[in-house]
């Protein structure tokens, strides 16, 4: 065995356990000793290398998917497989879980807070289910039914025979054609992002209809007042588990983050118009906290489990 | 190889032209596409130029440009998989983080390299490795998705990398 081969099995020994998620301070020293040496530090290098490169296909949209395709080379196809790591297995527990009414397949989804859950539906729709949302799917002859409960959906849904309809606590909405959207329940206020396709509204108790229109972003409630605003684009980036902000408020980014843990989480008034910028990991909130007091001048007061506060450093 | 070592331009020319036309022909039987076929076949005449060899010294010519083009044809498939995958699994992302096509090209050739890294590895290693460095799955979600203990999961990633690293020395 070549002393060159000998380091770089070490190399790659040092990374399994590195990456074990249990090293114990004397193993981090060991390995500090260890990468001294020259030869090592080099062999450690490939391994940097190499790691880099697979945290960027998967930060990157799609290259973690399609990584997939690398493990269906070897006879058996993987894709399910991985569909189902991906989606936390939702995608079919919904075809399985369901019940049959009269009126057709119809769905209850929800999820957890903290959870973000990926659905296909039987007419080819993408439906993502944000933290703690509530949505039940009803297709039929006559439509495609989305009933919005609690929380978030965000939908990519093909153009069919069947309209789409969408039902919130403030409205009904309804489509002839196909339609990417996000649908959210506030608090007596429905909004809806519309990236593409146009939806009628019928507010709860209305009569008139009012044309909702592809790239911008309306808020409605059931007393009837429909407005307006600009599309955030970016925040569709939950669906694929990422919070990003680009130049966004402290305590704005806080209450964003704060729907993904449970108990309480805000800031100092002091600090509350500091700006955030970057992409953070929705699955795991405490690392985007400890994230943010690496780069403001905050520092993460955590009171009690559920009470967690950011102060100014 | 001739005494120098250097592929006499001649030699290189009467190549192409005896066999050019019947390799792209077949390439283009092949892949369907006559613009690919050419680049492929192109492709191949570079390869034989990049090898060591005497090509007035080649006894069947065709046989050995049907092995290169064969291999590049193989590479040429897997790329066109990958890209395939990368296409529908982006077209299941919220359309503003499409990524511009410079990062395409990028995570396509990343996907390619770390495909030919882990080509030869054996189906759960290759599998512990990428659900760990890809999806962040713990050792215990691996063995529990692997059916393999936790300590397994470790050889296996040390195992794979291993691999990578020992190719990697090679390029």
């Amino acid at each position: 065995m070549s002393q060159n081969f000998r380091v770089l099995q070490e190399a790659a020994d040092w990374f399994a356990v590195l990456h074990s998620g249990r090293v114990g301070e004397d193993e981090r020293q060991a390995w500090q000793a260890w990468l001294a040496h020259p030869d090592h530090a080099h062999a450690w290098r490939k391994v940097e290398r190499l790691s880099g490169q697979l945290q960027r296909l998967s930060s990157e949209p799609g290259g973690r998917a399609a990584a997939g395709v690398l493990r269906s080379r070897g006879g058996r196809r993987q894709a399910l497989k991985t569909l189902g790591v991906l989606c936390g297995g939702g995608a079919l527990a919904w075809l399985g879980g369901d019940r049959l009414t009269a009126r057709g397949w119809f769905a209850s989804q929800r999820s957890a807070v903290g959870e973000i859950r990926d659905l296909r539906l039987a007419d080819g729709s993408q439906l993502w289910l944000n933290t703690d949302s509530a949505v039940d799917i009803a297709f039929d002859d006559a439509a495609r039914t989305l009933s919005l409960y609690r929380g978030e959906i965000l939908v990519d849904a093909p153009t069919e025979r069947r309209p789409l309809l969408l039902r919130s606590a403030e409205g009904v909405l309804r489509s002839e054609r196909g339609a990417r959207f996000s649908l959210r329940q506030l608090d007596g206020e429905t909004q809806l992002s519309l990236y593409a396709g146009d939806f009628l509204l019928r507010g709860a108790g209305q009569s008139a209809a009012t044309l909702l229109s592809a790239g911008r972003q309306w808020r409605f409630s059931s007393a009837g007042s429909i407005a307006s605003g600009p599309l955030e684009r970016a925040r569709q980036a939950w669906a694929s588990g990422m919070l990003l902000a680009d130049d966004m408020r402290l305590d704005a980014f806080l209450a964003e983050l704060a729907r993904y843990r449970h108990g309480y989480l805000g800031c100092d008034p002091r600090i509350a118009g500091l700006r955030v910028v970057g992409a953070f990991p929705l699955a795991d909130t405490e690392r985007v906290l400890d994230a943010l007091a690496g780069t403001l001048p905050v520092r993460v007061q955590r009171r009690l489990p559920w009470w967690v506060s950011l102060e100014p450093a | 190889m001739n005494s120098e070592g250097i592929v006499r331009p001649n030699d290189l020319q009467r190549l192409y032209a005896d066999h050019h036309g019947w390799l792209q022909g077949w390439l283009r039987h092949q892949l369907g596409c006559a613009h690919n076929a050419a680049d492929l076949a192109q492709d191949t005449f570079l390869r034989v130029l990049a090898r060591d060899h005497d090509v007035a010294t080649i006894r069947e010519p065709r046989a050995y440009l049907h092995t290169i083009a064969k291999s590049l044809l193989v590479n040429h498939w897997r790329r066109r998989q990958i890209e395939q995958a990368y296409l529908d699994a982006l077209a299941l992302q919220p359309e503003t983080l499409a990524p511009s096509p410079e990062t395409r090209a990028l995570i396509v050739e990343t996907l390619l390299q770390v495909d030919a890294l882990l080509a030869r590895l054996p189906e759960k290693v290759r599998r512990a490795f990428l659900l760990s460095q890809l999806h962040g799955l713990t050792y215990v979600q691996i063995a529990g998705e692997l059916g393999v203990s936790e300590r397994m999961v470790k050889k296996y990633m040390a195992q794979a990398m291993l691999q990578c690293l020992t190719l990697m020395d090679d390029a």
